[in-house]
């Protein structure tokens, strides 16, 4: 049995939607965090989907990057939110807004 | 030493010493005043020098100052004829007047500031008598304003001497910005401001002298020399210490704007010169009329001057200015000599100047009345005096081609006479009439000794023969021209008639009117309301007065509204009011808050997604 482009789309949109929501509504920065790997992963699943479908290396040579980025990218932001925590005690974004102050 | 040498020494002497006394000696009266007297010692001996050394030679050098691309400006020396004669006169009676500031000034609290500031014009001065372009004139001619200012001022805790100061300044001001315009003018029609080059370009092309060129010049004579309508200044600039009024505004600088005519008579069309002569008479005129309103010793005197700075520009304005250039001379001598005998005078009666409390000063200072009515007989023209060759020669050419000119111009000297005799006869016969006057002494040698000389100036100052064969040479040229002119003896004999006339008429007149040693004036006794007519002056304080109280005052408000209203209000603050708003506005985005930067993000992600898709 094989599975069509559009359950992929769908997935892949799903999975987009819960990260976005969770950016959105979540207060804890780990768990924005984590949403926003899961919008990037929501991303590759679509990109290695239509690169499948169109049975061309294009789709998936971007995957290979954008893997690249988010695993820096983790590293860096985890340290930070590490090195917030150390300095607040607390990760929580409605206290973190010493910028409006 | 070359001459160029020479001069240059001649010139920097008294700024080196004037830097001096800036810089060490403001508080060491005694030392500064001396280093002054040498300095002053020091040109004279210089400039006899450079005249030796000329030997009747032209000498021209120039250096670059300041260059701007094609532009450039010289500094340089034009040192001929004129400019000889001038210097002789400015180093000489400037030193004179230098030896008798020791005495005058004796008890002076700040004769630190007071010699620096002789000595920081005397260098100013010598570089408008040596300057050969327009532009370094104008940089010495506003040095000597400056000096003038300075030295007016010097009894600076005195409203009159700081009020005198400005308006002094100021005035001189509004005659300088015709002067600068017309430098710039002159730059751009001949292409140089360079005294020679401009002679020779216009010698060779006689239609390139414009009127407008030479009227906008003339507003800086007008302004320096205290001519009609900026004459205001000069009265005033009498609240200074007398030797400065005797150096500054008698002998040198107020006569720096007819030498200033004189270097540049080449641009002169006939239009400009006749307007001279015409402003130059009714000055003689109107000031000889003025000084009978006068108490005041040294603001007759200062009315005089006036009126021989009338008789210098007629002279000029007639075409003479070698008779101009004479004039000068001997009314530096005789009018040095007048202004440093009421200096000695107002120092033996401890600083009284109204001559009606003066009286019987003949008897106390013999030496300074007798110099002084030397100064007086020049002045009026007595035969043989000084004065007398100089004016009749004005005469004569006034004679020759105006006869209104010359009508005015002898009735100018008839007034000459008269006021003259009623300050010799009130205030220097008869009883004392002050304590002060009553306990006058002599004064001290070295005020009496420039006396003595300046009335032996007086006396040969005129004979032609007394001035070496280099000096003399315009003046001589312009005599030998009059000389020459037809109808000459006629009118020669005419004003030899009324000249003597004229004096004698005035002195005697006076005489009768006033009485010896009157207590009282005579003319504001008998006819009130035309003594107060002459010493109102035509009005023109309050004139001008009211020019800048009711009228200019008025404009500046407006204009003060305007950049207040809409320069500072709209302009400035309101730009910046603006700006402010904006921040406002941008700051109330400003949340803190990490959910709200996203939805902000989104919102503008949508905007973008928008306006690609062509949405919006």
């Amino acid at each position: 049995m094989t599975v069509g482009l559009n359950a992929f789309i769908l997935v892949a949109g799903l999975l987009f939607a819960v990260g976005l929501l969770g950016v959105l509504l979540r207060q804890n920065t780990l768990v924005i965090y984590m949403s926003l790997e899961l919008m990037l992963n929501a991303v590759n699943l679509a990109l290695v989907a239509f690169s499948r479908y169109n049975g061309t290396m294009d789709g998936n040579l971007f995957v290979f990057f954008i893997i690249t980025v988010a695993a820096a990218e983790v590293a860096v932001g985890l340290a930070i939110i590490v090195a917030l925590f150390r300095r607040r005690q607390s990760v929580m974004v409605d206290h973190l807004n010493a910028l409006s102050r | 030493m070359t001459a160029t040498q020479t001069l240059l020494a001649a010139l920097l002497t008294p700024l080196l010493t004037a830097a001096l006394i800036a810089c060490f000696l403001r508080r060491r009266g005694v030392l500064a005043s001396y280093l002054s007297v040498a300095a002053a010692a020091g040109i004279c001996a210089f400039s006899f020098m450079a005249i030796r050394s000329a030997d009747g030679e032209t000498i021209r050098a120039a250096a670059d100052w300041l260059k701007f691309g094609n532009f450039s400006v010289s500094m340089g020396f034009l040192f001929d004829g004129v400019a000889a004669t001038m210097l002789t006169m400015v180093a000489f009676v400037g030193f004179l007047i230098h030896v008798f500031s020791l005495g005058y000034m004796a008890e002076d609290k700040a004769r630190g500031r007071f010699f620096g500031g002789l000595s920081i014009f005397m260098f100013s001065m010598l570089g408008i008598v040596l300057a050969d372009n327009l532009i370094m004139i104008f940089v010495f001619w506003e040095l000597v304003g400056f000096s003038s200012y300075m030295l007016i001022g010097h009894y600076l805790d005195t409203d009159e001497a700081a009020a005198a100061s400005k308006k002094a300044f100021i005035v001189n001001r509004i005659g300088d910005l015709g002067f600068l315009v017309g430098i710039v003018y002159a730059y751009w029609h001949f292409g140089t401001t360079n005294l020679e080059a401009m002679a020779s370009a216009v010698a060779i092309d006689p239609g390139l002298i414009t009127a407008s060129i030479a009227a906008l010049l003339m507003c800086g004579f007008i302004g320096k020399s205290a001519q009609f309508p900026l004459h205001v200044w000069l009265p005033d600039a009498m609240a200074g210490p007398t030797p400065v009024s005797a150096l500054i505004h008698a002998a040198t600088m107020v006569a720096a704007g007819v030498y200033f005519l004189i270097r540049i008579a080449f641009l002169f069309p006939s239009d400009v010169l006749t307007f001279i002569a015409w402003l130059g008479t009714a000055v003689a005129v109107f000031a000889g009329f003025s000084a009978y309103g006068q108490n005041d010793i040294k603001k007759i005197l200062a009315y005089s001057t006036l009126s021989q700075l009338g008789y210098m520009s007629a002279a000029f304005g007639l075409g003479y200015p070698g008779i101009a250039l004479f004039h000068l001379v001997t009314h530096a001598f005789f009018k040095a000599l007048l202004f440093l005998g009421a200096g000695s005078v107002i120092h033996g009666c401890h600083h009284e100047q109204d001559i009606f409390k003066m009286g019987g000063l003949f008897k106390k200072m013999p030496v300074t009345a007798i110099t002084f009515l030397i100064g007086v007989l020049a002045l009026c023209g007595v035969y043989g005096l000084a004065g007398f060759y100089s004016k009749d020669a004005i005469l004569i050419a006034g004679g020759l081609q105006s006869t209104p000119i010359f009508v005015l111009l002898t009735l100018g000297a008839f007034l000459t006479a008269g006021y003259m005799g009623r300050l010799f006869w009130i205030a220097f016969l008869g009883q004392p009439k002050s304590d002060a006057a009553s306990h006058a002494h002599e004064s001290g040698v070295s005020m009496v000794l420039p006396l003595v000389v300046l009335a032996v100036l007086s006396v040969v100052g005129g004979w032609i023969g007394f001035w070496p064969e280099q000096l003399g040479e315009i003046i001589r040229a312009d005599l030998g021209h009059l000389h020459h002119a037809e109808g000459h003896d006629a009118m020669h004999h005419t004003v030899l008639i009324l000249g003597s006339a004229a004096w004698l008429v005035g002195l005697v007149g006076s005489f009768l009117f006033y009485g010896v040693g009157a207590k009282g004036d005579a003319l504001e006794n008998k006819a009130k309301p035309v003594y107060e007519f002459l010493k109102a002056r035509l009005w023109f304080d309050e004139i001008y007065g009211f020019y800048v109280a009711k009228i200019q005052q008025r404009v500046a408000v407006l204009l003060s509204f305007l950049d207040v209203f809409l320069i500072k209000g709209v302009f400035v603050r309101g730009s910046a009011g603006l700006v402010g708003l904006v921040g406002m506005c941008s700051r109330s985005l400003h949340v803190g808050n990490i959910h709200g930067y996203v939805y902000w993000f989104l919102a503008g992600f949508l905007l973008l997604w928008a306006l690609a898709a062509g949405v919006l």
